[in-house]
């Protein structure tokens, strides 16, 4: 870092409030910034005034002066925002081609933050109002998080962080903690923002994110030459049992799935524990679904097919939507509570008389799983003999790995 | 340790930090040339540049630790082409699919700017990327000394990988410090001033309780204070107002041209002047109630009735009230230029009361517009107070340069009210997009890539 104690005044940077016309003077002189232009007027102008009883060497060096310079001149339109636009490096460069000449640049309205990633982009945040409205469909109206999350164009897990941090903000609010509010608000104007619009359809057709996000799967990675008979149907599910390496269906199944896709993929999605597997011992894993299966939100496609069937009957379409939302609405608590009611088995709660405590015991299971063939697998609980601890050696790392809410 | 994250002029390196040195290299940064260099020094020079960026703070052992191979990327489906076709045309034809001329060819996944994918889920990262720090550096900072809450705990470890589902939040008087302007040094002389004040107040009431009987001068004060409020109370009403609404207009007239110190005078004259007409109604309390009370009680004082406004001046000023709507929706800071209008208005208004003095005082003659002046003025001095007591420079501002460095990346979910954000996911690359904030080319990321795939 260059030195931070300027031990002479600088006219054309440090005091623009005071020494406005030196900072005109700077600015044209540093109109056109060439890579290793210098200005050698200025410097030894400024080297004359400030420093003639000084004989130590000048701190600012020719970099330094372009650097202000730059800074005065073109960076100038950087130093304060302005509300409702992004201020970027990049702009600057497209201000410079269209005054080349250059139209097309200009047009463009996205501009990166970064000049040289033009594949990272300043993306739109939720505005104050559409997370509010978030918030009210969740808390107030009990919707559910799937249908607030299609119905607003956000992601689901989006969905349920807008909810904790407002309900954050509320309590902080109601415990009369500080806010950073100004900040907030500057912000808001920094970035862009999606609004939410009167209508909520337009916040369907423009969404904030994309929603049905396909999480691309560790087995689709390698390239697998697989030959198949032109007589043969190959689709999406016969692909996820080669990339598997499970043997194809047989023909009578495949028949019976085609007959009703729906139903298949509802089955998968509500049961996703009884999905078929392969490979044995540690090798054991799932057969890759197809995609219908492992979006966020399969029964868009299911109302989709519906549509697609019955073109005319719009009534009879939306009808079917909210019903198949019911049921699965239905079908995630039943499996959660399943999963409860097996976790609250395996544990043992003991409350001792006139002890504000309660203890909860849980059985260890000793198995091949846990411990591993040589009974010195991490998994499972306890001191074994002949198994070392290595937390108090050198290199051990320590960071606690989670934070339970 | 010791911070070695230096931005240097004469060998450039980008750091995560919002510094106008560093915005000065970013603006200059080139790629770095490929001609007359081996394949070995090409990677060395980019896997340098990137890590200048990328975790300086972290450990190369460290880093090359938690570099994984294997990139998480997604892509997005459309449920429509999903119900259409199982898939099957894609398998028809000639092994190749069937090509269908309409569709667009699908942009490319930028793998190789996600390289550093796995040093985003570092505490200290994240919060430098939800824009509570100004720098990496100042992120860790705030770790270290116990300003940061994951899931409500305390976390002390800047090096904390973030779970998906994880809330962090950072005491927003610590991010007002490190995103607000800093203070000048007349700022800095009336903060020492007003500690040393209070320091002194806190000594003198000590001794008074000791004492038990000094009375005598602050009965005094108290008494000169009360004749001011005498005088005060026999001025005009209208002049009241009159003084006010142009206090009022200059807080809210965010000019580069007013000084900072001027602009401060006029922002407690203002906060005088509302808390002496205030306390005139015998309302004192009011001060410290909602800004709503607050407004109606002035508007009540001030005997004003926007409902009840002349109709022939509304037709009037029909043109300057469309101008200037849009001014007052519009942020206060970018009220500049047009912000005149309703101050002529005003004017106007005071110049026809002040012509024909019969008539009673006539506050209705407001638009809506110079009630909005007021409301904001009032609601700015609420949110955004002078206090010589704070770190940073008051009212709030951010610091210069800060929006040339402002985004958020997706996969965090940010509330900047309370300086909380979640760890929604890990940061994931899709077509044509790749979601990990970096300033490098794909021409560098690719070769920092491979120099990490250990087979150079």
């Amino acid at each position: 870092m260059p030195p931070r104690v300027q031990n002479h005044p600088v006219v054309n940077s440090l005091l623009p409030y005071l020494s406005s016309p030196s900072t005109s003077s700077s600015s044209t002189i540093s109109k056109i910034p060439t890579k290793y232009s210098s200005s050698p007027s200025l410097q030894s102008t400024s080297r004359q005034t400030c420093r003639s009883f000084s004989s130590t060497v000048a701190a600012r060096t020719k970099l330094r002066t372009e650097m202000f310079a730059w800074l005065n001149g073109e960076g100038a339109a950087l130093k304060t925002h302005v509300p409702g636009s992004n201020n970027y490096v990049s702009q600057l460069r497209n201000k410079r081609r269209a005054v080349e000449g250059d139209e097309e640049e200009e047009g463009r309205r996205i501009v990166p933050p970064f000049p040289l990633n033009p594949n990272f982009l300043s993306q739109p945040i939720l505005s104050e109002e559409l997370r509010d409205a978030i918030y009210d469909r969740v808390v107030n109206q009990k919707q559910s998080v799937r249908v607030v999350s299609v119905d607003l164009g956000v992601d689901m897990r989006r969905v349920g962080a807008v909810v904790r941090l407002v309900e954050l903000e509320k309590r902080q609010k109601q415990q009369g903690k500080s806010m950073a509010l100004p900040y907030a608000r500057a912000i808001h104007e920094m970035v862009p923002t999606t609004p939410l619009y009167r209508n909520f359809r337009d916040n369907r057709i423009n969404p904030h994110e994309s929603i049905n996000d396909l999480p691309v799967h560790r087995l689709t990675d390698p390239q697998i030459f697989y030959p198949v008979s032109e007589s043969c149907q190959f689709n999406r599910v016969d692909a996820g049992r080669v990339f598997s390496a499970a043997p194809a269906l047989e023909n009578k199944q495949v028949v019976k799935n085609a007959a009703n896709p729906t139903e298949v993929i509802s089955r998968i999605t509500r049961n996703p524990s009884r999905i078929e597997k392969i490979g044995k011992g540690e090798d054991e894993q799932q057969v890759l679904q197809p995609a219908d299966a492992r979006i966020p939100h399969p029964h868009l496609v299911a109302h989709e097919r519906y549509r697609l069937s019955n073109p005319n009957e719009r009534r009879e379409v939306m009808n079917a939507y909210k019903q198949r939302i019911r049921e699965e609405e239905n079908a995630e608590k039943e499996r959660k509570r399943i999963a409860k009611e097996l976790r609250e088995r395996q544990i043992t709660r003991v409350q001792p008389e006139s002890s504000r405590f309660e203890f909860r015991f849980k059985d260890v299971v000793v198995s091949k799983e846990t411990t591993g063939t040589n009974g010195r697998g991490a998994q499972a609980p306890g001191r074994r003999y002949g198994v070392p601890s290595y937390d108090r050696k050198k290199g051990q790392v320590k960071i606690p790995t989670r934070v339970e809410v | 340790m010791r911070n070695r994250a230096t931005t240097p002029l004469n060998r450039p390196k980008i750091r995560q930090s919002w510094s106008k040195y560093n915005l000065f290299n970013l603006q200059r940064l080139r790629n770095p040339p490929t001609s007359n260099r081996t394949f070995f020094q090409q990677k060395w020079t980019a896997k340098s540049m990137a890590r200048a960026y990328h975790g300086e703070q972290v450990r190369e052992s460290q880093w090359a630790r938690m570099f994984s191979r294997r990139i998480r990327s997604v892509v997005p489906m459309n449920p429509l082409s999903l119900a259409q076709d199982d898939g099957s045309g894609v398998s028809a034809g000639r092994g190749a699919g069937l090509e269908n001329p309409r569709e667009r060819p699908s942009r490319l996944t930028p793998f190789s700017q996600m390289t550093f994918a796995p040093l985003e889920r570092r505490l200290d990262v994240a919060i430098f990327r939800a824009m509570f720090a100004s720098s990496a550096r100042q992120a860790r900072q705030f770790v270290v000394h116990g300003a940061v809450t994951v899931n409500g705990k305390k976390m002390r470890y800047p090096g904390y990988l973030l779970n998906p589902g994880d809330l962090f939040q950072v005491e927003p008087e610590r991010v007002m410090f490190a995103t607000g302007a800093p203070k000048d040094k007349h700022e800095r002389r009336e903060g020492r001033v007003t500690r040393k004040k209070m320091a002194q107040s806190q000594e003198a009431e000590a001794e008074a309780q000791e004492e038990g009987a000094a009375e005598g001068s602050g009965e005094k004060k108290e008494s000169t204070s009360q004749e001011q409020d005498k005088q005060n109370e026999n001025a005009d009403p209208r002049e009241t107002l009159k003084a006010l609404l142009a206090q009022a207009k200059n807080i809210i007239a965010d000019s580069k041209d007013v000084l900072p110190a001027k602009r401060k005078q006029e922002l407690r004259g203002f906060q005088k002047a509302v808390k002496r007409v205030l306390s005139r109604a015998e309302s004192s309390t009011v001060l410290a109630d909602s800004l709503e009370s607050q407004f109606s009680g002035l508007i009540t004082l001030l005997k004003a009735k926007p409902a009840e406004k002349g109709d022939t001046k509304r037709s009037k000023r029909d043109q300057s009230s469309s101008k200037t709507t849009n001014v007052s929706e519009s942020t206060p800071s970018s009220t500049t230029a047009n912000d005149n209008q309703p101050g002529e208005a005003l004017t106007e208004a005071f110049r026809q009361a002040a012509e024909n003095p019969e008539a009673e005082v006539d506050t209705s003659e407001l638009t809506d517009e110079e009630f909005d002046v007021l409301k904001q003025a009032l609601v700015q001095m609420r949110d955004n107070p002078i206090d010589s007591t704070k770190p940073y420079a008051t009212p709030w501002r951010p610091r210069d340069y800060m929006s040339a460095f402002a985004f958020i990346p997706r996969y965090l979910e940010v509330n900047h009210n309370i300086c909380a954000a979640v760890y929604l996911r890990h940061p994931v690359a899709r077509p044509g997009f790749s979601e990990v904030p970096t300033p490098f080319s794909e021409q560098v990321g690719t070769a920092a890539f491979t120099w990490y795939l250990r087979r150079r």
